[in-house]
């Protein structure tokens, strides 16, 4: 059995069932705003680099920006389930079948590094009082990156959970340590400093017992790996038979559990269990700690009334993506929900999540209302009738033939 | 005494493509307080009939009735009127048992007090009561199946529709499944079941349908269908198997 060729027509099969996405992906309003978002972005960032603040903690912004995008490492192996049949004859040889995933995953993930890297240096030459240079900055990043990806592999193959999650923080604070290390320290200080720290990682790495190949582990990554794939496609175009992935979220655990006792407001019931385990929530409370910094960082400025709309409009689109949710379930045929509560449900619950968000993104402006209380108000109402947009657009899709809901 | 049925089917052809249907004219019928056991090989059409008594297919021709209502009349009271236990269970990854539970007993208006007595009550006959708060994902299949009995049971509708429940069940599951269905059949609930467990079901049947390639081929008690046959004495899987390879 050829391995490499079945993992490339596996790759080929899933970009091919992508593909029908693009035109659309293309045509959306969604896309034409971001677009619209980078030039406003890039002309933004032209300005400052042309003004530069002189007290700009370029390190910590260099630091905050390039360590996810070094640590963070994902592959696709496109495993399915019948594998564990099929082909776990095979498992001796699986190394053919995970090198083309690894190389690949590294390639785009240090092009990504590349570009965010590149975007920052004008600004990081231009603020820093004694800049390292460009290629020796590349190459430590690269190194950071190659160490997390093969961190995160052994990570996936440990037999023990909690010692995965342990080299998890391991793998994340190694990351920091190593990038804050290199911006911080003189080149050849942070240079001993990093080898040192890596292979003291990679001691800790070879420390806890792994599977050889960790198959329900890696088609569970694999599947999640997809999901969200469709979930980025379902920003702009519906997606059928898109499931989510699932976190367990003890905390939340209770939230659902005081909607009202009546057949019209089940589906809420269901909502709120989906959204406070699914990968939704994690998505809006990121945007929304990162808008809230931002907001607050702007908060006597018109910079922030847009970063607060600008946030709500994309959490709100983060948010529509609910619609979809159980879209395809089969209990939601079979029970007895009153006619139009699924559509209904949802649309209050976003507005009402929505709103929340309005209020508490939109907090930091109650501390300027002494020096500027038109546009912190102003800013807040525009807040709120966005999300009342967003519900009228909602309740219009719900009322379309076409919709699902 | 009233004695009109909780499901009548009558006259029903259906499938998957108009052109090749799968089921040809169904008739049966399922009283009150009666279980009765749809039996067939693989492919007969159990199945297919249990998706269109859910509303999952349409019906080429015929008629399907719960409670006197068709699906496209009252949906909502149709709907109301049953419930199923799926052969392979479908659960919400991201709910636990116990929210399952309640958003099915949400979901056909159980009173909340109702919900809590016969959750506790379930949880303790399945001996799932360890398990309540925990995802749907974590479960083995035998708990996932125990978890859509549950979701039937704390609904009572007038009528249960049960594919293949014994599936993936340990032997304590199985004796509790069949005890419970026989205390919610004197209560007089109905209850269409599908199995290939013959020799189970012959004790707890009421009646039995016999399926075969879309076809109705006998029905009645297993003493009407031996009388009918001409094989007196016979048990159902000896039965079962002289009508089908008679078919053949």
């Amino acid at each position: 059995m050829d391995l490499k060729e079945l993992r490339r027509q596996r790759r080929s099969r899933f970009m091919g069932s992508m593909l029908p996405y693009v035109g659309y992906v293309i045509k959306s309003g969604v896309a034409m705003l971001l677009l619209l978002v980078l030039i406003v972005f890039s002309a933004w960032y032209t300005a400052l680099l042309r003004d530069t603040p002189a007290d700009l903690p370029i390190r910590w912004i260099m630091l905050i920006l390039l360590l996810p995008a070094a640590v963070h490492s994902s592959f696709r192996t496109y495993l399915q389930s019948p594998d564990t049949v099929f082909l776990l004859p095979q498992g001796h040889r699986m190394r053919e079948y995970f090198a083309p995933a690894w190389v690949s995953g590294n390639v785009w993930k240090i092009l990504r590094l590349a570009f965010i890297l590149i975007t920052l240096w004008p600004l990081y030459i231009r603020t820093d009082d004694s800049p390292k240079q460009l290629l020796l900055t590349a190459v430590v990043l690269i190194a950071v990156k190659l160490l997390s990806s093969y961190g995160l592999w052994r990570e996936i193959a440990m037999l023990s959970r909690p010692a995965a999650a342990g080299l998890r923080l391991l793998r994340w604070a190694v990351g920091g340590l190593m990038i804050g290390a290199w911006l911080w320290q003189p080149s050849l200080r942070a240079l001993i400093f990093i080898v040192i720290l890596a292979a003291a990682y990679l001691a800790a790495l070879s420390v806890p017992n792994r599977h050889g190949v960790p198959w329900e582990r890696l088609i569970a990554t694999e599947r999640n790996q997809g999901t969200r794939a469709l979930m980025m496609l379902g920003w702009f175009v519906d997606v059928p038979g898109r499931e989510q992935r699932v976190y367990g979220r003890r905390y939340l655990s209770r939230w659902g559990g005081g909607i009202a006792w009546r057949r019209d407001s089940a589906y809420r019931f269901l909502l709120t269990k989906s959204f406070a385990r699914g990968d939704i929530f994690g998505i809006v409370m990121r945007m929304a700690v990162l808008a809230l910094l931002l907001v607050w960082w702007n908060r006597a400025s018109y910079a922030g009334s847009g970063i607060y709309l600008f946030f709500l409009f994309l959490t709100g689109i983060q948010l529509s993506a609910l619609r979809k949710l159980h879209s395809e379930s089969f209990w939601l045929t079979v029970y007895p929900l009153p006619a139009g509560s699924k559509g209904d449900n949802t649309t209050q619950f976003i507005f009402r999540t929505q709103l929340v968000l309005v209020l508490v993104l939109g907090w930091p402006f109650l501390f300027t209302l002494g020096e500027r209380p038109l546009p912190a108000i102003g800013s807040l109402l525009a807040g709120a009738l966005l999300a009342y947009f967003f519900k009228v657009y909602m309740k219009r899709k719900a009322l379309d033939p076409d919709d699902d809901l | 005494m009233n004695t009109a049925p909780v499901l009548q089917i009558t006259g029903l052809s259906g499938g998957y493509s108009l052109n090749k249907p799968v089921l040809h004219d169904i008739g049966l019928q399922v009283q009150p307080g009666e279980m009765v056991g749809l039996i067939g090989l693989n492919g007969a059409g159990k199945s297919t009939t249990m998706k269109h008594i859910l509303g999952l297919m349409s019906p080429h021709k015929g008629e399907i009735t719960v409670q006197g209502k068709t699906r496209s009349s009252d949906p909502e009271g149709y709907h109301s009127a049953l419930t199923f236990v799926p052969e392979s269970p479908l659960l919400y990854e991201e709910m636990t048992v116990r929210e399952h539970v309640e958003f099915t007993a949400r979901a056909y208006g159980v009173e909340r007090s109702d919900y809590e007595s016969r959750t506790g009550q379930l949880a303790a006959l399945f001996n799932m009561e360890d398990k309540m708060d925990t995802l749907s994902s974590h479960l083995s299949k035998g708990m996932k199946q125990k978890v859509m009995i549950m979701c039937a049971f704390v609904a009572r509708p007038a009528l249960y529709v049960i594919d293949e429940p014994f599936l993936g069940l340990d032997p304590l599951g199985i004796r509790s499944l069949l005890d419970f269905m026989l205390d919610l059949k004197k209560s007089g609930a109905s209850i269409l079941l599908s199995s290939h467990i013959l020799s189970t079901i012959e004790n707890y049947c009421d009646r039995f349908i016999v399926l075969h390639r879309g076809k109705v081929i006998a029905q009645g008690t297993l003493a009407e269908m031996t009388e009918a046959a001409g094989l007196r004495g016979l048990n159902l899987e000896q039965l079962f198997y002289e009508l089908v390879q008679g078919g053949k």
